[in-house]
């Protein structure tokens, strides 16, 4: 008996362990609520800005903020998850009642995120930060008049080129359809894409090159007309559809280790990407000294000389925010803190200072003023806006284009795919669509 | 002598209760973490699979709110009706037919080669096949990935500098290869359930049969295969159930072939219907994917288990 009793007093004991153990995990997620002394507001920001080395960190712009104001004091921490898990998590934390104040979403989402029940309206407490953004830009933070937050960053479609290689094969950026089409297949001769043709980044970029001429969606009466099959749509299709054909496209998913590996080796030397990309390509490319540069797009899917958007982000206020004015005077002076965002790779959507290109990117953009061509094309982008839901039609875009890639599909389907995939989407949503 | 017994009897009854409370206290732990993390989800997931989020008041944006609708069957229906659903179904199936006897195979034949006297030095062979099961799924999948990649691989190189042109992620090879990527990282657990059972079979068995005349083969094949039949069974089972919920593999290498779709297999189509990549989406129609897949997973094994004994007794 006196062994069964030190029997008991150890599985009472390990239970005891286990209580605290239990204990000390739960007291470290339960302590965001600070003593409210005097009239101090906490405000929180969840963002999922890069945060990379010789980047000023968000944590450090923030802190600037916190010690000229120490009535609203703000907390950011960034998502460390999968962008596209984010809006998962944002829907859970607003139905529990804990939600940040502030959180960053693509500019695709924020329809999304309004059906979900996720934004707070904050049109009166939004407005007077209006003429501190460009117009486009305030305007896909706006929802049927409402407004949900302030706009962050462009991500206009460019084209990276080097111009060393171009030179080479006598070629210059093209400027028309034809001219695209035959510098392509120069330079396939030579073993060299001036072109790429990414399956993972259809539901993007295809999307933003054949919305650099007209929308896919529009409202009228309250309900969705839903057109993927513009003439813009058409044009991409078939320039990429030849290049695919004739082998002038170099066709790889984007975010596999071999397209870094085709900028590196010189393969590659010329593609359309976001302007977002500048850092990312200077990088795959070795960085250091070199001779790419960053043009504007030609006229190449009867885009007459304008550009769509590739990404981009704005942010926006959650559900139950208890803080509207503060949070709004915050985000208005860190979205326009263009020196600091700038170094975050951001092409920023404030229009209230000149970003200055950083000296790493001139040096591998050949002295070129990579920022202001990045602006130019940032002001040049066609009107286009997404529906709720559209994550779905991008992630059938993107089977369909990867068919396209190996030969068993037509880049056309990718387009007709979309359309489908809207209209379901928007019916599985139950919101009205105009067939 | 009755007092005796009486009394004896009387603290054996006080005792067993103790012990039954001593043991109730050392499993409560794991009965509260069992039913908050098992049992207490798995009733969410059948709850939430009878309901819909859906916009309420129409229009081209909704009412700014989901609602949470009962919609019976629906879900249901939607994932037994749908195509991708059972397109899913089928490549998983293939998987596990090309897969698991492979695995299973590979497994038993180092097991009986380890445990036999040809092998020295068990602990380091033992080590080195269990070794890339140590490794996780995610990070396993993200080393074959490069692997695999056609201009950095040196396994795609060398294959092609022998004039064999392999493009891992091609079409129907796709498959092959996250069956390799599964049959590397578990034929050696596989193989550990395997010698376990091994080592266990009474060393008697053997000297009888070397006085019966067999030799080191026949002992293998008649004395210890049948004997590790119950490892088999257990190793089946559990290697079936997982490559029901093939989900790793193909998650990590969409990022090196977009063609692997969104609902690749079911397990990823239940993940992506939830996060709003497959329309419709939500929380419902993810967890009746879920279920329907664990209701075929159960059938599929107990299918199994019925065909083994059938074997086993003719």
């Amino acid at each position: 008996m006196n062994t069964r009793g030190k029997h008991l007093v150890a599985g009472v004991a390990s239970l005891a362990v286990m209580a605290l153990a239990l204990a000390g995990c739960g007291s470290t997620s339960a302590s965001s609520s600070s003593g409210s002394k005097d009239e101090k507001v906490e405000i929180t920001y969840l963002h999922r800005l890069p945060d990379k080395e010789g980047m000023t960190k968000v944590d450090e712009i923030v802190k600037k903020w916190n010690a000229a104001n120490p009535n609203i004091q703000v907390k950011a921490t960034k998502y460390a998850g999968e962008a596209s898990n984010m809006m998962k998590k944002l829907e859970a934390d607003v139905k529990a009642g804990t939600a940040p104040d502030l959180a960053q979403l693509g500019y695709a989402e924020v329809p999304e995120a309004f059906t979900k029940g996720v934004l707070e309206d904050v049109t009166a407490e939004a407005d007077q930060y209006k003429k501190d953004f460009s117009a486009g830009a305030y305007s896909l933070m706006q929802l049927n008049g409402k407004t949900f937050g302030l706009p962050q960053d462009g991500g206009p479609l460019v084209y990276y080129y080097n111009e060393a290689a171009f030179k080479e094969l006598g070629i210059d950026v093209p400027k028309t359809q034809d001219e695209l089409l035959a510098s392509a297949q120069k330079a396939a001769a030579a073993g060299k894409y001036i072109m790429s043709f990414q399956a993972d980044e259809a539901g993007n970029m295809l999307t933003g090159l054949a919305g650099a001429s007209s929308p896919w969606y529009t409202v009228k009466s309250d309900k969705w007309n839903v057109n993927t099959n513009t003439d813009g749509s058409k044009a991409v299709a078939d320039v990429f559809q030849k290049m695919i054909d004739a082998k002038s496209a170099f066709v790889n998913p984007r975010w596999e280790p071999s397209f870094d590996a085709a900028l590196k080796d010189g393969k590659l030397i010329g593609t359309v990407g976001a302007a977002w990309e500048a850092p990312l390509i200077m990088d795959s490319a070795g960085g250091g000294e070199s001779t790419w540069k960053v043009a504007q797009l030609g006229d190449w899917f009867g885009n007459k000389g304008k550009t769509g958007p590739d990404g981009g982000s704005g942010v926006v206020a959650l559900k139950g925010t208890k803080h509207k004015a503060e949070a709004m005077k915050f985000l208005d002076w860190f979205n326009t803190q263009v020196e600091d965002l700038t170094t975050q790779g951001l092409i920023v959507s404030a229009t209230t200072a000149t970003a200055k290109t950083p000296d790493a990117w001139s040096k591998f953009y050949g002295g070129q003023d990579v920022m202001k061509e990045l602006v130019a094309a940032n002001n040049n982008m066609g009107d286009f806006n997404f529906i709720p839901g559209y994550s779905a039609v991008g992630a059938a875009m993107k089977e369909t284009a990867a068919k396209a890639a190996d030969g068993s599909g037509k880049v056309a389907d990718i387009f007709s795919v979309a359309q489908t995939t809207s209209v379901d989407t928007l019916k599985n949503l139950k919101l009205s669509v105009a067939e | 002598m009755t007092a005796q017994k009486h009394t004896q009897k009387k603290v054996r009854g006080f005792s067993t209760k103790r012990q039954n409370i001593t043991g109730w206290a050392f499993m409560t732990p794991f009965a509260v973490l069992f039913s908050f993390v098992f049992i207490l989800p798995i009733g969410w997931a059948i709850y939430s699979s009878f309901f819909r989020e859906i916009s309420e008041g129409g229009g081209a944006y909704g009412g700014g709110e989901l609602v949470h609708k009962f919609v019976g069957l629906d879900n249901f229906i939607y994932a037994a009706t749908s195509d991708k659903f059972w397109t899913g179904v089928g490549r998983v199936v293939l998987y596990t037919v090309i897969q698991v006897p492979f695995m299973i195979i590979s497994a038993l034949a180092l097991a009986m080669l380890i445990d036999s006297y040809i092998v020295k030095h068990v602990t380091g062979f033992r080590l080195g096949y269990f070794l890339p099961f140590a490794i996780p799924g995610v990070v396993a999948s993200l080393i074959w990935v490069y692997l695999y990649n056609g201009q950095i691989s040196p396994i795609a190189k060398g294959l092609a500098a022998l004039g064999i042109p392999v493009n891992f992620y091609s079409g129907n090879i796709v498959l092959l290869s996250m069956a390799n990527i599964t049959t590397w990282t578990y034929t050696g657990y596989n193989m550990l359930i395997f010698l376990a059972a091994l080592q266990a079979i009474p060393h008697d068995l053997y000297e009888a049969a070397r006085i019966d005349g067999a030799n080191g083969f026949q002992i293998a094949m008649q004395v210890k295969l049948p004997s590790v039949r119950g490892a088999a069974l257990l190793a089946m089972l559990l290697s079936i159930v997982g490559t029901i919920q093939l989900f790793n593999e193909p998650q990590i290498m969409q990022i090196a072939d977009p063609g692997i779709s969104k609902s690749y297999t079911p397990m990823m189509m239940a993940l992506n219907t939830s996060q709003g990549s497959i329309t419709p989406s939500g929380d419902g129609p993810a967890s009746a994917i879920a279920i329907v897949m664990a209701i075929i997973a159960g059938l599929l094994a107990m299918v199994y288990i019925m065909a083994e004994r059938k074997v086993n007794e003719s």
